[in-house]
């Protein structure tokens, strides 16, 4: 009898147990909106601020270059090769960090919120880790060689974060009325203002 | 552009400081300088008086906010070339002597204070490392070139 009286005492303790845990639930997803947010942002502040092919073509295209280099003077060419070495390290760096918090907003919750099919998802944890290797290459070619050196693979590796954004994109899609695009301007993920 | 920005007196006075006042600015370089002084360091808000008058202080700040922010995008889109040649326009139309003015551009640089709030880092790191970079041509260029004798 002592027995089955424990014995449902500590049924009853793990019921209890179970409720509470299961009324917890909304705080949980209360907090998850915050992080569904702040996703968004980095989402768009990518697209809108990193990724556009007109800034990727301004960092790394070579009409500035030529001008520079038709002026025959060593001094303001390597000064130039330097700030643009210098802008083109920032960019990726920023690329790099907006691309991992990403990743890890898709690791850790866009499960809880997207109708992906794993086969999906599988595909764009694949799309984000070659992405996260085409990041580091292109850093260290940066570093190494300058901002010249790889202005072909830059591009291509906006274009593959560009092409990542836009799947992940679709799965935020429903945040997109309640969030206006001038949030991503005014702060991104680094929170970097002028 | 936030909503507040497209309120009918925001639009119009935008257009009426376009019309009257950015029209004779030589380019984009001068008109963000010409705005970013309109701008009280201390609230961040711009002063206009005429403009204020004529319609708000609020849509007058507002317009002269968005005129600044427009400034500053055409100034960040142009290749390094065209605003080489809006950085010695600007030079010219302040009277101020080339070597003088190249020197405190390049000692003080007060365009870190000229852009718009918000303006994203990149950016405005990347229109400050092109107006070094155009300081430097300007300077190239003048060294080569003697500075006239003056008249007695």
């Amino acid at each position: 009898m002592m027995q089955l009286v424990i014995f449902l005492a500590v049924a009853v303790g793990l019921l209890v147990l179970l409720l509470v845990a299961m009324r917890r639930q909304p705080l949980h997803a209360a907090g998850s909106a915050g992080e569904l947010v702040t996703a968004k942002r980095t989402l768009e502040s990518l697209q809108l601020g990193l990724l556009p092919a007109e800034l990727v073509d301004q960092i790394f295209g070579e009409r500035d270059f030529a001008y520079v280099a038709a002026i025959g003077s060593n001094e303001i060419r390597s000064l130039f090769l330097s700030e643009r070495k210098c802008l083109a390290l920032t960019w990726i760096r920023r690329v790099r960090k907006q691309v991992a918090a990403l990743k890890e907003f898709h690791v850790s919750r866009s499960r809880m919120f997207s109708q992906m099919s794993r086969w999906k998802e599988l595909s764009l944890a694949f799309d984000f880790k070659a992405l996260e290797v085409r990041c580091r290459v292109l850093q260290l070619l940066l570093l190494w060689r300058g901002p010249y050196a790889a202005s072909g693979f830059a591009r291509r590796t906006a274009a593959a974060a560009g092409r990542v954004c836009s799947i992940l994109d679709q799965s935020l899609a429903f945040l997109t009325p309640s969030i206006p695009v001038s949030l991503g301007t005014e702060s991104d993920a680094d929170g970097w203002m002028v | 552009m936030s909503a507040k920005a497209k309120r009918p007196d925001v639009l119009a006075a935008s257009a009426d400081l376009r019309r009257r006042t950015l029209t004779h600015t030589s380019g984009s370089l001068d008109c963000m300088i010409y705005l970013a002084s309109m701008r009280d360091y201390n609230t961040g808000l711009y002063v206009h008086q005429g403009l204020a008058a004529r319609f708000s202080p609020e849509a007058a700040s507002e317009a002269l906010a968005n005129c600044h922010r427009e400034c500053f995008r055409e100034l960040v889109s142009l290749e390094l070339k065209d605003l080489t040649e809006q950085l010695d326009l600007y030079m010219r139309s302040t009277g101020t002597a080339p070597r003088d003015f190249l020197r405190s551009w390049k000692d003080l640089e007060p365009y870190r204070v000229a852009v718009p709030v918000g303006t994203d880092s990149l950016m405005a790191q990347f229109l400050f490392s092109n107006l070094k970079i155009a300081l430097a041509i300007l300077e190239h260029q003048h060294s080569r070139v003697p500075e006239p004798a003056p008249v007695a």
